[in-house]
This record gives structure tokens, sequence and C-alpha cells, in this order.
């Protein structure tokens, strides 16, 4: 097996399509749970391999420290794998993805039990970014190919859970490089909507190639109108983010932290290499501005060993906890072995002991939770199937293993309040 | 059904015209417990007038001259009887027999010793046989008969021409291979399919379950069906059409035309024609918001599905050099609308797709070839049809059919115009050859090419699509039969099967020159099995064959389809050990009532099975090697008939398909979750039940009313893995019943047939796939004419 079927396996057991929306609405419940208040909700993922006969589960717990849960005979079945999850107020949302065609998105609440109960269904567009502003959720559905560059965005009331508005806009004209731009992920920036990209070929020969692997570029949009206002560009690092990845984190000040991963490819034939010259680094956008800050640069990869980033979570203060792949296992897509804590603010850098070894680490979550107290929660799975809740205490750099999952990588970590 | 055959016979056994007389001799051949005995040679001795009894016992001689005559009744395995007759110009009286068993008999098995179908089920494979004659007059393509049998289900995603799923315990997709009439129809195209060949076409549907005889040269894994088309008839005419619901039509010919000299022109025609806009219970988004409105009932809009077909023969027969020299052409297209997406709730309003097969052929038989006890066999053909997609309106329908456009360009799904055909060739050899009585051999080889050529008029510039695909397939099967006693028979096989893919890619890189990359996946395997057959008690049947099969990747697997799915040129065959078990028991309670029933049992187990799974951003799917499953299933006929007035079928099938993937993904340590799970999304019970009544010179003599009732029933089962999840909210596609019922009256011994048919008679919700509705109630009627000379 070759190291791209490989990584491509390991990729498509692992992906699940959601993303590190830290729930910044929740100070008070931390991962010591407080019944009355919510649950946490993990979604969990029985089987690797497969694009049919997959479905994800929603299981429901009143802390992630300790216990077990099980998909046996348990669990809220959804309409399929590859969903991705997000909570809004004290609704929780089950969106599909369905190669490109639309279907239904599920709405959840909870009941006076803290039982999981569907509230709505309504129909969506299968996207690759979405995120709460204000109170909706906004969605962007990429163009795919070259030739056909046009993207849209859909706006989605929290409150009426419909679609309120769409609109469009030309990838191509966007990366204005003769590639298509390809949104990582979208953030909400004051009134802004900040959306880095990538650039690829998107063509049948060329795919998720780029001849332009060391920039980073960010489109700013106004909101809620969607009017493209600026394209930020900065040469020290590659793109930011990756394929359904925040690439992007606020922190209390108000200044916009990036990452790049750095693993732009270029292809020759079948075969495919990393092409960018630029480290793994982090960036920065002071609050306010529009504008990368050109005294700001964090070189990841030469702190790290070489390994380099793959997401992060914010746990407050200016920190994140931080995915990271070690150089030997690169590749294009979301996969990762370590965990990190970086300091963004004062540009430090410290390994996290006490999580599984990185040879035995198949799967991290990728939508996970914090209070913004200084601790993450994190899902990892191993080799030998077990998947459990890990505790990443910032302060301390360690992780503490917790709530346990059997019969299922767990994909999602989310706390959703009561009504 | 019996005039049908009666002419079948008569055709072949009277050289025309010469002899034509006035009387006839009819009769109806009955075992010692009252049961029909089909199969049976009935003659008058000294002269050419030969004819054997059809299903239900019947023989008839025609065009007599009259005299005395003696005639005699013997088959395989009965005690020879005469009587002596007298044949006059008036209305015959029935000369009805009964005859005894005589023990156990398969020794010379000839042509007129059983009749092909029972002579098939007779073999020691795990074969079903269809006899479709007897539906003629029903409206069924093939898939629809199929699914009649026992270990078959077939699932529909919609109405007239819609995708089926067909899976033999438990193999689907390309592990069941098609022939006709011997030759491997893989490459045939979306123009010729069983969803869209009407029952007309075919004499008899063979399926072989598990083990595949060698001269069905293929890589099948887990069966075969092998369509046979009647070529018996020298001349004659079949032609029929019906019009049903929803704006259906079908209508087909069969005609044959043979001289004197052997000299032959075949054609058989078909077409279907539905807008299949049935009426569909759902919930409807608004197009704009995606608000829900739960329990719409709507019409389907954009569902239209057509397809017409000529396969054409011309050639002679009975030659010294040939039996059968056939120089043919089959060409056809089909045009399809795509209503919706995998579920129902996604609509679409203009996507549609095209196919067409433009396929010369090839066909040459010759009985003692060269030397006494070797027959041949040869195949050829050459496929240059094409198949393409087309979605190029971008916006979205809703169900209501209001349509919203999108600026700019783009598609429902995804933009495209792909067209490509896979440029088939094929070469079927099979050698026979009779060692002795008892012992023989058979050679079979099939060779066939792919060429795939494809362009996007939308992307001109692509240049993927012009790099050369090509595959060559080679597969070579040899068998040994020995009958060691009466009872006993037993077959050895073996077969060896190369394939050998090549792709070509172009590498372009800034500033360099471009370079020719060449990849071959080349693959040699072996399979074998034996088949082998015991009569414990002159009615009492048993058998029992293995196999291990392999079945190599598709072209479409390898190379991807530039559309929806992505190359995996990697790819390994997948591979099956096969067992299966099987009794046959024929009894009766008192003189009339007469029973057939049959329990197989099966075993399964497959490896390296090749499943698609997402690629790395989830846009396409992608073919690759991991699952492996078993299946241990029952399945049980049993069948019940009274005098010549009622017969009752019923059969049931149980398969506990099971994952068999312990580490998932390959390397992890722990045990996967779902091992040994039951494998989801597959029908588990099913069965299957009719009843038919049939009454005689109704209306006036030699007319015949006959009235049927279908049943279908499936077992609901789950849509995701079975231990998972909370049973309260799992996805499933719930117990489906269905009930069709249907009339057919024929005039002059079956020249004139008139039918009514209803499907889905209580207009029931049926789903053979979550979310995929298919039609509700339905009425058609249809108009045969048959005439043989």
């Amino acid at each position: 097996m070759t190291m791209l079927k490989k990584s491509t396996l390991m990729l498509a057991s692992g992906i699940v399509l959601g993303l590190a929306s830290c729930s910044k609405d929740n100070k008070d419940n931390g991962g010591s749970g407080n019944a009355g208040a919510g649950r946490f909700i993990i979604a969990a993922v029985p089987t690797s391999t497969g694009s049919e006969g997959v479905a994800d589960y929603l299981l429901t717990a009143e802390n992630l420290e300790s216990g077990t849960l099980s998909t046996e005979g348990n669990g809220l079945e959804q309409d399929g794998t590859y969903r991705y999850y997000t909570t809004s107020g004290t609704k929780f949302f089950s969106m599909l993805y369905g190669q490109g065609n639309p279907g239904a998105v599920t709405v959840y609440q909870l009941d006076k039990n803290g039982k999981m109960q569907k509230l709505t269904n309504f129909q969506s567009e299968t996207v690759q970014s979405f995120a709460a502003v204000g109170k909706d959720i906004l969605m962007v559905k990429e163009a795919r190919k070259y030739a056909t560059p046009t993207s849209r965005w859909y706006r989605v009331s929290t409150e009426s859970l419909t679609i309120v508005a769409e609109g469009q806009f030309n990838s191509a004209e966007l990366a204005n490089n003769g590639e298509l731009a390809h949104f990582s992920w979208i953030e909400q920036v004051g009134n802004k909507v900040f959306a880095p990209f990538f650039s690829i070929k998107a063509t049948d020969a060329g795919g998720w190639s780029t001849d332009y692997p060391d920039s980073a570029w960010v489109a700013v949009y106004s909101y809620p109108d969607m009017t493209l206002e600026k394209v930020i560009k900065d040469n020290r690092t590659s793109s930011i983010g990756l394929y359904f990845t925040n690439g992007l984190t606020k922190v209390e000040n108000g200044d916009v932290y990036a990452f790049s991963p750095s693993n732009t490819i270029k292809i020759n034939g079948t075969a495919q290499s990393f092409n960018s010259t630029k480290p793994s680094s982090i960036i920065r956008i002071k609050s306010g501005t529009t504008e990368f800050d050109q005294s700001y640069l964090f070189n990841i990869e030469a702190v790290a060993g070489g390994a380099y980033m793959t997401s992060w979570i914010n746990v407050g203060k200016g920190v994140v906890v931080a995915t990271l792949n070690t150089s030997d296992k690169k590749s294009q897509w979301q996969v990762a072995n370590k965990l990190a804590v970086i300091d963004l603010v004062n540009k430090t850098f410290k390994w996290v002991t006490g999580a599984p070894d990185a040879a035995a680490i198949t799967d991290f979550s990728m939508t996970n939770y914090s209070a913004q107290d200084g601790k993450a929660y994190i899902g990892i799975t191993t080799s030998d199937k077990k998947s459990a809740v890990y505790k990443i205490d910032a302060g301390t750099a360690t992780a503490t293993r917790g709530l346990e999952l059997v019969g299922g990588n767990i994909t999602a970590i989310q706390w959703l309040p009561a009504q | 059904m019996t005039a049908f055959l009666r002419t079948v016979l008569l055709c072949l056994v009277l050289p025309f015209s010469a002899f034509a007389g006035p009387g006839t001799v009819k009769g109806t051949i009955l075992s010692a417990d009252g049961q029909p005995v089909p199969g049976v040679a009935v003659l008058l001795d000294g002269t050419d007038f030969v004819t054997e009894t059809d299903a239900e016992g019947n023989y008839v001689l025609e065009h007599i001259p009259e005299g005395s005559y003696s005639l005699s009744v013997s088959g395989v395995g009965f005690k020879a009887v005469h009587r002596e007759i007298t044949v006059s110009g008036g209305d015959p009286k029935p000369e009805n027999f009964s005859i005894r068993m005589e023990g156990v008999a398969l020794k010379n098995v000839t042509v007129l010793g059983l009749t092909e179908l029972q002579a098939v089920n007779r073999q020691a494979y795990n074969v079903t046989t269809i006899d479709a004659k007897k539906l003629y007059n029903t409206t069924l393509d093939l898939s629809h008969a199929l699914d009649r049998l026992a270990g078959i289900r077939v699932r529909e995603s919609g109405g007239v021409g819609s995708n089926i799923d067909f899976s033999l315990n438990g193999f689907s997709g390309n592990q069941v291979r098609f022939f006709l009439d011997g030759v491997p129809m893989d490459n045939f195209g979306s123009s010729f399919q069983i969803n869209n060949v009407p029952v007309n076409f075919a004499e008899r549907v063979e399926v072989y379950k598990g083990s595949v005889p060698v001269w069905l040269g293929s890589d099948a894994l887990g069966g075969a069906v092998n369509i046979i088309t009647g070529n018996k008839l020298r001349n004659y005419i079949d032609v029929s059409y019906s019009f049903g619901s929803f704006n259906t039509h079908r209508s087909c010919i069969n005609a044959a035309l043979t001289s004197k000299k052997g000299f032959t022109a075949q054609i058989s025609a078909f077409q279907n024609y539905s807008d299949n806009n049935y009426k569909v219970t759902l919930e409807v988004a608004d197009i704009n918001t995606g608000a829900y409105t739960p329990d719409q009932t709507v019409r389907r809009f954009h569902d239209l599905y057509h397809n017409e077909t000529v396969v054409a023969n011309i050639g002679v027969l009975d030659k010294s050099w040939a039996d059968q020299l056939l120089l043919g052409i089959t060409l056809g297209n089909n045009y399809k609308e795509i209503q919706t997406g995998a579920r129902m709730v996604a609509v679409f309003g203009a996507r549609h797709t095209r196919g067409n097969i433009i396929m010369p052929t090839l066909k040459y038989k010759k009985q003692n070839f060269l030397i006494r006890g070797l027959d041949v066999v040869l195949n050829a053909n050459y496929n240059f049809g094409k198949e393409q997609t087309i979605d190029t309106v971008s916006g979205r329908y809703d169900w209501y059919g209001n349509y919203k456009a999108y600026p700019g360009l783009g598609g429902e799904s995804a933009r495209t115009m792909y067209k490509y055909g896979n440029n088939n060739g094929l070469v079927t050899t099979t050698l026979f050859y009779k060692i002795s009585e008892k012992q023989s051999l058979a050679l079979n080889n099939v060779f066939s090419t792919f060429n795939r050529k494809g362009a996007d008029e939308l992307y001109p510039e692509s240049t993927v699509n012009a790099q050369p695909q090509t595959t060559i397939k080679n597969i070579t099967g040899l068998s040994y039969k020995i009958d060691f006693t009466d009872k006993w028979t037993a077959t050895v096989f073996g077969k060896i099967l190369h394939q050998n893919a090549h792709r070509r890619s172009v590498i372009t890189a800034v500033g360099m020159p471009d370079e020719i990359l060449d990849q071959y996946n080349k693959s040699t395997n072996y399979g074998y099995g034996l088949a082998t057959s015991y009569y414990l008690l002159p009615q009492l049947q048993a058998k029992f064959s293995y196999e291990k099969s392999n079945r190599l990747p598709e072209n479409f697997e390898l190379f991807g389809d530039v559309v929806n799915q992505e190359s995996n040129f990697n790819l390994k065959p997948e591979i099956s050990h096969n067992f299966n078990l099987g009794l046959n028991y024929n009894f009766s309670i008192g003189e009339q009532h007469r029973f057939m029933a049959g329990l197989t049992g099966i075993y399964r187990d497959a490896k390296d099975f090749i499943f698609f799974r997402f690629n790395a951003n989830q846009w396409k799917v992608v073919a690759d090697n991991l699952n492996a499953v078993s299946n241990i299933g029952f399945e049980s006929e049993l069948r019940y008939s009274f005098k010549q007035l009622l017969m009752v079928e019923l059969n049931a099938t149980y398969q506990d398909i099971r994952n068999q993937v312990k580490y998932d993904p390959p390397g992890s340590i722990g045990i996967s979750p779902v091992y040994h799970d039951r494998m989801p999304n597959i029908p588990f019970l099913y069965g299957h039940g009719s009843a038919s009544l049939f009454l005689n010179d109704v209306l006036c003599r030699g007319d015949k009313l006959s009235f049927g009732y279908n049943l279908l029933y499936v077992y609901a089962f789950y849509l995701y893995w079975p231990s998972r999840g909370s049973k309260d909210d799992k996805y499933d596609i719930p117990t489906q019943l269905s009930h069709d019922v249907n009339m057919i009256y024929t005039l002059k011994n079956g020249r004139y047939n008139i039918a009514l048919e209803c499907r889905n008679l209580a207009n029931e919700r049926l789903y053979d796939n979550f979310s995929l509705q298919k039609p509700g109630r339905s009425f058609a009627i249809k108009l045969r004419y048959f005439y043989a000379k």
C-alpha cells in the first residue's frame, strides 16, 4: 500500500466534517458538568471504512471526566456519517455531507430529562464551511472545478430554522492567479466574516495541487450582505487552515491568529509531493485591522521538531491546544498524532504529556470543547480501537483520560445548554 | 403456453408442408401418482411425427394424414407404453396416458428425454430456471421475473428503467454475472440490461447460485444468470404491446424466417417508454427557505425513461459445416431522466443520462466438429456504444416543479457532459467433448478487451480523459464430468483468470517537458470447484457444489468514471468460497395433489470484497478492497398443484450475512465493534408466493382463461449497522408486502392473447431502498399475437 493510499485511508477513517467551534457562550459549564444546565453531546462512528451502511451516533453525558458510553443499542442514529455538528444557543445542528446534493439538516434540543429531542428538519445544501455569525449560521458551498467557479453562501436563521438569504461569488476571481480559491473555513470577526482560503488548480489533472504554495490569504467580507471587501495576503507562510479545518482563532483582546500547516502539494502524474518552502507557522491580524501583522510570526516547525500544525482549539487567555502531525506522516488532509499547548501571545510551545503514544493514535476528534477555562476536551482513538475523551490542561500541558467510548471512534464533542 | 410449445416442437421436427394432413392427436401424460410428466417423447411409430410433452404434461401432434398408427410414449426413467389409435379429420379424442417410473434414469439424456428446463434443473449445480414462456403475457422485464426466485432480491430505485440492484445470496453488483446465450453481458452498456429487456425476449433464464459451470466463462463471485433466447423456431412471429399507468408503453417483436435451404433471418426488437410520473409522499422543502412541509403528495415530474433495442441476425442453419452461423447486430439506445439523489428530498429537474449500444456479433455452432463427439460454440462481439451523463442546468428545482436559476455555469449536482465509450471486444469459445457415454470434457475461453475513450465537450482542454486506459482479460476454464452410476454424477473444474490493465498519465510540471508515465495492474488468479448430484430415492435428489471463485476488478473501479468515481488502480480481485447443499423431493397426496419441495443451504465466505468509500475530500467515491463477509443461508421452495386447475408456489429465503472485517482500519489492534454484525442495508428474510387458476374452453373451444396472484414479502432491515444506536431511532426499510394480480385470456391455442394486470394492488408505499418510494397501484393491458408455421 502506498503512502498516499494509506494516508487517504486514515483520513477517510478519521475525518469528521466538523471543527473546533468552541462554545464561548457556556462559561459556567466546565468538564465537571452541571446536569441541570445541559449535556455534553458526543458523536461517534462505529467503523472507519465504507461510504454506505455507516452512520454517526449521538450520545449524551453529564460530564467528560469519567464513565463509559457505548454505541451498542444506544445513541441517536444519524443519516450517515461524514456529518458535522454545531450548536447555536440551545439548539444542536446535525448537518450532512451529501456529495453535492441537498439534504436534511436535523435540529435537536434537550428536553427536561436532558434527552435530545428532534425539533425539526430543514433542507440545506452540502457545504464545506460554516460558522455561527450572530444569530445565524453562515454556510458556504465551495466551487469544485476551475471551469465552474461559482461558490454559494447561505444564511440560516437559528430562530426560524430556515434559509433567510443566499448569494454567490466567483472563486476563480477570488484567487486571481489562474487557480481556484477554496475556503478552509469561515470565522466571524466583529461585523465581518474572515474566510482564509487555499489555492487549488481544481482541474481533472491538477486536482488539489497548487503552483502557489508559499502564500497565505484571507478574504474579508462584510456581514450580513457578504460583500467582498478585500483579500489580504502574506508570503511568510503557506495557506491558512486545512480542508474543513478552521485556521483562525480570536483571543480576548480581539486579535485574530492564523496557522498554516504548510502542506500544499504538487502532482507528478499519480505521485504527489509537498511543495511549500515555508514552514508551518502562526501569523496574526491585529484587532480592528484587516492586514497581517508583520511584526508577528511564530515558526512552529522550528519549535516542534519538524512537526506541523493541523488544528487547534482556543482554551482562553491567548492559549490554544493544538494537534500536530509528525513530518514522516505528512498529509494534505487532516491527519495528526501529537498534542501541544501554544501560548499565542507569548509564543511559547509545550508538548502535552499523558496522551497516548503518537504511533498508537489513529484519530483526534475534530469538533472539540473548551469552556475557555484553560482546559480542552478532545477525543482520541488509538489503534487498539479504544476511544476516550482526554482533558488537556493547558497550564500543566498534561492530558488526563476521561470518559471512555465503547464501540466507535469519537468524532465530535459539544456542549448543549438546556432550554 | 401449451400451444406455444407444441408449435415449437412441431417446427422442430416437422418438415414443412409436405405432410400437412387433417388429423390431430393430443392428450396429457401423467405419472402413476397423477403428476403431469413433462419432457417425454410422444411419437407415431414408423413416421416422423414426434413431439414431447410440455410442463403440464400436454402434447399435441398435428397435420397427420388419416389412418391407423401406433402411438408411443417414452421418457427417461419411465416405462415406454404403446397404444393403437386411429386418426381422422374430426375433433380428436384425448389420448391420455399414465406412465410408470422405471427406477432412476439419467441415462441417455437426449433432447427429447427431458425438457431443457428439467435437464438444467437436474444438473449438479445449484441452478434454478425460469420458464420465460409462461410469462410472455405479462409486462415483466427480466429483472422482475428474476425477483420471484428464492435467494434473489431485485431492489429498484423507482419505476420503469430505474436503477436496480440485483442480489443473489447476498452478492450483488458485478459479483453476479449475466450472460446472454452464454455470452457475458458485462459490457453491453445501459441500453441492454435486465431492467429493460422484456421477458418475451428470452425463452428461459438459468440462475446459478454459487458455483458456475465453466461454459459460462466468467469471474463471477457468487453466481451467474444465463438468459437463453429461443432460437428453435424457424418461422414465427410474436408481437406484443402493452399500455399501462404512468403513460407506460412497451412493445416487443420476435420473428424468424427460415428457408428450406437453411438460410435464416431473425429479429428481436423491444421498446419501453414511461413517464414514471407516479405520486410520492414526502416532506417537501421550500425552494428558497429550505423549510419542510411534511406529508406532501406530489407527482414525479422528471423521470421519463425510454429505450429501444433491435437485435438482428442473418445466417444459415443445419449445414454440414455449421449447425448455426449467424452474423448479427445489436442496436439500441436509452434516455433516462434523473428525478432524485440518494434521498428523495434531493430533487432534480434536468439531469439525465443517455446511452447506446452498437454491437456487431458473430455466432457459430457445430456438433461433431471434425471428430465425432466434439461440439464447438464460438461467439464474438464488439460494442461501440457510448454512455453520457448530462448535467448543465445551474439552479435548483423543488418537488412542485418550481425552478430557481443560479447565475453562471453549474449543474444540479456536478456540471458535466462527459461521454465515454468502453470499446469492448469479446470472443468466447466453448468446446464440449464426449469421451464416452459416461464422461465428458468442456473447455471454455473468454477473451475480452476494453479501451476507454471519453471526452467532455464542456472541458475540451482536459488531457486526463484522452490518455489510454485499456484492459485485456482472459478466462480459461476446463471441466470434467463423470456419471459414476445412474444415480451419481460429478463434475470437477478449474479456471485461470488473467487481467492486464494499463493506464497512462501525462506529467505536466511548470517549466518541465511533459513526461509520460505508464502503469500496469497485472494479475493471474486460479479458481476451482466441484459439483455432484446423487439420487437418494427416485424422487429425492441431493446436490452439492463448491467453488473458489475470483471476481476481477471492473474497469470502472480501476479507472473511475470521471464524474462520481475516483480511480483505484491497485485493486485486487475479490475471492469467495461458495458451498451449496440442496435437496429436491417430489411427492403426491392422493391422485390429484402433487407437491415439489426443495431445500438448499448455502455458505459463502468472501474476502477482499470491493466496497466503496469516500475519497479524501468526500467529493467522489473510490473502490477499495477490505470488506469480508460470510453468509449462511437457507432457501426453501414448495410447489403444489391440483389437477390442471390450480397451481401454488411459495418460496422463502433467509440469509445470515455477517461482517467478517475484524480490524478496521487495517492495522488496528482492537477488534471492530461491528465485527460479526449483520451487514446493514441488505434484505435478509424474504419470500414470494404465487397462485394461478387455469380454466379451459371458457367461451369457446381452445381458449384458456387464467387468474394469477403474486405476493412479495420482504422483512424490514436496517439501513445502518444493526447493533449500533438506540432501536427507537434507527433508520430502516420497513417490511414490504405487495400484491399483484393478473388475468390472461388466450384464444386459438395461444395465437391471440390478452392480459390485464394490476401491480401493487393495495397501493402500499413500497420502498426497496431507504427514502426512494416506488410506484403505487398501477394497471396494464397487454395484447399479444403469436403465429408459428
